[in-house]
């Protein structure tokens, strides 16, 4: 039988969690470069990637926040160029969405919680798409391990001073990154017999699916 | 033991390679002298619950290192997503972790509801506990029978199936389906529960208590039971937390963390459950925890029961509310013949809202949100982005299964390859919901 340490901190919901505003202030009045944005009830913490480990660092080891867990880690691709959705300016009545970057860019979205304090928030930083670079946060938490494995397997994302980064999910000798957005999403070769080339479905003919 | 000729060629000077059949331990053990070896599980290997392989580094015949390998079941469940609608989002993923359909559902489900800011009437909210509850259970019997055949316990393997069957009975008699249900949609539920659905409960809340009172009566003093779990698998509060892992076995190593206390969702606020916790943070401890948990889990439902609040199951908002309608007519559930008359015979609105809302589907705010609960595994959180359009823009599932097999290695290391097998059964691993 292994020998393993006995729970020397208290756990379990033994204090009030911070409100949003004092999260926020808490980790703002440390790091002044850091923005803060509060949308849904949910607060999110814009970070440069030069600083990511140190908030992060900061935010597990501080005695107020104490964030422990580092619940997820994930990305989102957002390619160059202009995004317009107005369609539900005229149905809905919501502001249009229109966005555009010159630079695509790949945003990782770190969700933090504490489990003594119960509150959370989310870390973002952003890198471009064409080299994305961050720096490996396994040191700070190990869990990111896999999770930083299936952001480079996805994404493409390179990770300095992980320690094994290789595909995950898909498979070693898979080419590209298949969550990015301009990744085919279809329209490769069945070889079956009989087989017809299928369009990936953005660019698919309802009426053809019909016949 | 034979060297494969075949492999000659591939043998370098610095590693030995081997490739022996059954019954050929001896001969290894004569090649290899003192050397570690390494060997693979799986990817087929019948205790590994789905495809997982897991490379062993073993001295002798403990364990000095576990490396797990997934992706055998990735079926890119998050990207097809991308290209369907909100609707349609739910059908894929109460496919992922398939123990747990229903909290799958349940989760995406909150956080388009979230996004979209509506409240969804109290009956839905309480059937999804009710039926979330039963799912829970249904999990963990399971993880009993699958853990007790791994263990060569095949009675406890035929017990827990055959309870599991009167739970997936009652989901079918709701959803039409005994797994991958599709029932809990966005704004309530795909249709209102059956005039029977509390007599099933109740028949269900009658049978369970005597038959996990029996499952403890076999193995909880059972001296092989407690010679294969005492004291394998330890993952103490600090580590379990550096590693992420959330769930039974956190609770079973002290923390009562549990988002339902947490962070109430579903109402789960109004009902009186413990959070029932463990120290000794070894498998023992697990099972024990998740027996607590089943009773826990029936004291929820017993409340919900009681308190089940009528109305409708349904938003009322138009704009978001599956329009289909369905009745009970000769040849089974079909559409409602009323409702048919209705768009086709009576109003072009109702027909074009309908085709509307079933070919497109409606548009969810711009943003973020993340939305965690409490699934058997532990914290499962989804994490959606949206735009503004009628689909998502991304879609990323914190699957609880994925996070905690990566404390397999920790808990594996110096411990004998036969406690590998009771390690990876009381982490409950779902590899549906690893490879996603």
């Amino acid at each position: 039988m292994t020998e393993f340490s006995v729970p020397t901190r208290t756990h379990g919901l033994t204090r009030t969690a911070l409100p949003l505003d004092g999260l926020a202030a808490r980790i703002t009045d440390r790091f002044p470069e850091v923005e803060a944005t509060e949308a849904y009830g949910e607060l999110t913490l814009h970070v440069a990637p030069e600083h990511l480990v140190e908030v992060l660092t900061f935010c597990r080891d501080d005695e107020e926040l104490d964030m422990a867990l580092l619940s997820d880690l994930s990305g989102v691709h957002w390619p160059a160029g202009d995004h317009i959705i107005e369609r539900q300016a005229s149905t809905t009545g919501w502001p249009e969405y229109r966005v555009s970057r010159e630079q695509g860019m790949i945003e990782v979205l770190y969700i933090l919680r504490s489990l003594t304090r119960n509150h959370w928030f989310r870390v973002s930083v952003a890198t471009p798409d064409d080299a994305p670079q961050l720096p490996s946060v396994t040191e700070v938490f190990t869990t990111a391990n896999f999770h930083e494995r299936e952001v480079f397997d996805f994404f493409g994302v390179e990770f300095a001073g992980h320690p094994d980064l290789t595909r995950i999910l898909m498979p070693d000798d898979c080419i590209g990154h298949p969550h990015r957005k301009d990744y085919p999403l279809g329209g490769v070769d069945i070889p079956y017999k009989n087989d017809k080339f299928i369009p990936p479905p953005d660019e698919r003919d309802i009426r053809e699916v019909i016949d | 033991m034979a060297i494969d000729p075949r492999t000659e060629a591939s043998l370098s000077d610095d590693v030995l390679e081997l490739f022996v059949e059954g019954a050929d331990w001896e001969s290894v053990v004569d090649a290899v002298e003192d050397e570690t070896i390494t060997i693979n599980m799986g990817p087929q290997h019948p205790s590994t619950h789905g495809v997982l392989r897991l490379v062993l580094d073993l001295d002798g015949e403990t364990v000095t290192r576990l490396t797990p390998i997934v992706g055998y079941l990735h079926t890119g469940i998050e990207k097809n997503a991308e290209v369907r609608t909100w609707v349609q989002g739910t059908t894929f993923f109460t496919r992922m972790d398939y123990l747990a359909p229903l909290f799958n559902e349940t989760a995406f489900c909150l956080g388009v509801e979230k996004l979209l800011d509506i409240e969804v009437p109290e009956r839905a909210q309480a059937v999804r506990v009710i039926l979330m509850e039963f799912n829970r259970i249904a999990s963990h019997l399971v993880w009993l029978a699958t853990g007790g055949m791994e263990l060569g316990s095949t009675t406890m393997m035929v017990f827990g199936f055959r309870e599991r069957e009167h739970v997936l009975d009652l989901f079918e008699s709701q959803s039409g389906l005994r797994m991958n249900h599709a029932y809990i949609r966005t704004g309530g539920l795909a249709q209102d529960v059956t005039e029977d659905f509390v007599d099933r409960c109740e028949a269900l809340l009658e049978l369970l208590p005597r038959k996990i009172a029996e499952y403890e009566d076999l193995l909880k003093r059972n001296p092989i039971w407690n010679d294969r779990l005492r004291g394998i698998g330890p993952l103490d509060a600090e580590t379990a937390t550096r590693y992420g892992v959330t769930g039974p076995l956190l609770r079973a190593a002290g923390v009562p963390f549990d988002l339902r206390k947490a962070q109430p969702y579903s109402g789960y606020e109004q009902y009186e459950f413990d959070v029932p916790t463990e120290t000794a943070a070894d498998s023992y401890a697990r099972f024990l925890l998740r027996i607590e948990e089943m009773r826990q889990s029936m004291r929820i439902i017993r409340q919900a029961l009681d308190t089940l609040p009528g109305g409708p199951v349904m938003v009322a908002d138009k704009h978001i509310a599956w329009p289909s309608q369905q009745s009970l007519g000769v040849d089974g559930i079909g559409n409602d013949p009323e409702y048919i008359r209705h768009i086709m015979g009576e109003s072009m609105e109702a027909l074009i809202n309908h085709f509307k809302l079933t070919t497109q589907g409606f548009t969810v705010p711009a943003g973020q949100v993340y939305l965690p609960v409490e699934s058997p595994r532990g914290e499962l959180g989804y994490a959606i982005t949206s735009t503004g359009t009628n689909k998502p823009y991304r879609v990323h599932v914190r699957e609880p299964s994925f996070v905690n097999l990566q404390a397999a290695d920790i808990m594996a290391r110096g411990q004998m390859v036969a406690d590998v097998v009771v390690v990876v059964a009381s982490l409950d691993p779902v590899m549906g919901g690893v490879d996603r």
